[in-house]
């Protein structure tokens, strides 16, 4: 039988430091087995959220609940809340075992009962070979492993980790990513994870909410985010993208109508559409834009010259002027072939309303 | 030309080497001279010094007298210093730089001036000249070193560390005393040999604060106003090799711990 209640209710949480407003009223739920994913530029309040759900910030006003508890004034070690850390913050006098043991014996546990545990989880995390061993004897994917295992071994009902896979080389990180996502997954556990690196938060997450200035941009899937933006920050935030500037003209079959140079477009609007006559700016993406030979019969179409090609290895990213837009500029991902063959002649590029998303500023 | 300037610069080193040298050298050599009065040439050599020495029990005595004012002179520092340090490290706080100030001041004041404030200070309060009184002035002196170094140490301990301790069910006490303190036995042990070296070598405040009992270097001068012998050189020549091996000890331990984390 699975809870219906969230895990964690954040209820209108602010935090000031002195002047600066880190967290601006946020109100959030984190439903239970949850992979949620705070991303978003350095300062925008995304790491004072984990330190408050920890314990280690206290908020300026608001509650914080965790399941069905508000825990906001109680300290980190009354929480069972567990957290990985950004430097992993392991104990360097201590073996690994004994790291894992920490959290164990704190809890008040027998010493059969963290034996067992931490058995259980060295070898659910294939550590055991290592339990004798020193953190600087280890290498850095080690480290993280062991951080991961005493985060989880007191088993706690919410697992923060704090950009865990900053310090790891890009092709070690890709594994661990995997890794991160399969364990949570068989322990069922709600993971509270903060990066700045969206192509993490893309791959890993349930759920991706988008911070900026210590407010939500969006809260989202990371399909949603990604196709659907509702901002410009989140736009040019996640993912490589066309901004296309122009003039809200209205309403057409559900989609929306706008002029962008002469042109006229459709496009959908996820965050409600400005009124009519309003300057706004579309998003599509490199990969939407299809070309073709003749004029295509989706929603939008435009001619344009092929002005730069970027080898990219699988495909190709084509850079495109406009000129019946007064010569603005589009960039399109097509596969490698494709992109050979394009280039003398003008062509036409297409997309659907459904591709390109009006953005809220 | 760069050779040349290297053969200087390597001779002049050596030169200055043997300059600072040669009086311990002259020294320990004057130790195993066969007749009473020091200098040159020495005809015949002997271990008899050592032996007397060895054999005196006013000097054995005395030696065990500085090493027990060094070991609690060092205890009380330790404890006052790392409790500075703790304190003072990474916290803002009104007052914390006069509390700093005033916890450096006892390293910079001139020995022969803290010794009679100390008297002075110790006749009002009516403590009697002893060991009680050296092994005071001695811990109010080598504090500064102990909350230093520790202070140095503890600036390098990642906040995190703490922030773990705490999220795994740790409250501050416990924290402190399972992962600061470890971290921070690598500095007490180094301050501590340090600080014991320093109370065994003092002179001034021993001297001045001293009741009937001398310490060693006190004993020395009182044996060096008697006339010189090569049983002093014979004393000298022992605490310097235990100080020096002791020394050499804790700087090597203190670096392999500071490697290890």
């Amino acid at each position: 039988m699975t809870d219906q209640t969230p895990l964690v209710r954040i209820e209108g949480v602010s935090k000031h430091f002195g002047d600066t407003v880190a967290l601006d009223n946020l109100t959030l739920d984190i439903a239970r087995g949850e992979f949620v994913t705070f991303l978003g530029p350095s300062g925008c309040g995304k790491s004072t959220t984990l330190r408050i759900l920890g314990g280690f910030e206290r908020p300026t006003s608001g509650r914080v609940i965790l399941d069905g508890k508000d825990v906001t004034t109680q300290p980190p070690e009354k929480r069972q809340v567990n957290m990985v850390f950004q430097d992993y913050a392991l104990f360097p006098h201590m073996t690994v075992k004994q790291n894992i043991s920490f959290g164990l014996e704190l809890k008040g546990m027998d010493k059969r009962g963290i034996q067992r545990r931490s058995d259980e989880i060295m070898a659910f995390l294939e550590l055991s070979a290592f339990g004798d061993r020193y953190p600087g004897q280890l290498s850095g994917g080690q480290r993280q492993r062991v951080a991961l295992a005493r985060a989880l071994a007191p088993n706690p009902a919410l697992l923060l980790l704090d950009e865990p896979l900053g310090a790891l080389d890009a092709k070690l990180r890709g594994q661990v990513q995997q890794e991160l996502k399969s364990i949570q997954r068989r322990t069922n556990k709600t993971f509270f994870f903060v990066t700045h690196d969206q192509e993490e938060a893309l791959t890993m997450s349930d759920r991706i909410v988008v911070m900026n200035q210590g407010k939500v941009e969006q809260d989202g899937t990371p399909e949603d985010l990604y196709f659907h933006p509702a901002s410009r920050f989140v736009a040019e935030f996640i993912g490589e993208t066309n901004l296309l500037s122009g003039e809200m003209r209205g309403h057409e079959d559900g989609a929306v109508v706008m002029d962008w140079f002469g042109q006229t477009l459709r496009g959908h609007a996820p965050a409600g559409a400005p009124r009519t006559g309003a300057p706004i700016t579309a998003s599509v993406r490199l990969e939407k834009l299809g070309f073709h030979a003749e004029r295509p019969a989706t929603a939008n179409a435009v001619q344009g010259k092929v002005v730069g090609k970027t080898f990219l290895g699988s495909r190709m990213a084509v850079d495109l002027m406009i000129e019946d837009a007064q010569g603005a500029t589009l960039r399109a991902f097509v596969d490698a072939e494709t992109g050979q063959t394009v280039g003398a002649d003008p062509v036409w590029v297409g997309w659907d309303s459904d591709s390109m998303a009006v953005l809220r500023d | 030309m760069m050779r040349g300037n290297r053969i200087f610069l390597t001779c002049f080193y050596w030169a200055f080497v043997l300059y600072v040298f040669i009086p311990l050298i002259l020294m320990i050599t004057m130790g195993f001279k066969d007749s009473k009065f020091i200098g040159f040439p020495i005809r015949s050599w002997t271990l008899d010094w050592y032996a007397s020495v060895f054999s005196n029990t006013e000097i054995l005595s005395t030696f065990g007298y500085s090493v027990t004012i060094a070991v609690l002179a060092t205890l009380i520092s330790v404890f006052v210093g790392t409790w500075i340090a703790v304190l003072l490290e990474g916290r803002k706080f009104w007052g914390r730089m006069v509390i700093m100030g005033l916890t450096v001041m006892p390293a910079l004041v001139p020995g022969i001036i803290s010794a009679i404030a100390f008297r002075i200070y110790a006749r009002l309060l009516g403590i009697e000249p002893g060991m009680g009184a050296i092994v005071w002035s001695h811990a109010v002196h080598t504090v500064p070193f102990v909350a230093l170094v520790v202070m140095a140490r503890l600036s390098t301990l990642p906040k995190s560390q703490i922030e773990a301790a705490r999220d795994l069910g740790a409250d501050p006490l416990i924290a402190f005393v399972r992962i600061t303190l470890p971290y921070l036995i690598p500095a007490i042990i180094g301050a501590s040999i340090f600080c014991m070296l320093i109370s065994f070598d003092d002179f001034v405040r021993s001297f001045f604060l001293g009741g009937y009992e001398p310490t060693l270097p006190v004993l020395i001068f009182a044996k060096l106003r008697s006339g010189m012998s090569p049983e002093i050189n014979a004393i000298a020549t022992v605490a310097l090799v235990l100080t020096a091996a002791i020394g050499i000890w804790a700087e090597r331990f203190t670096r392999r711990m500071n490697k290890d984390s």
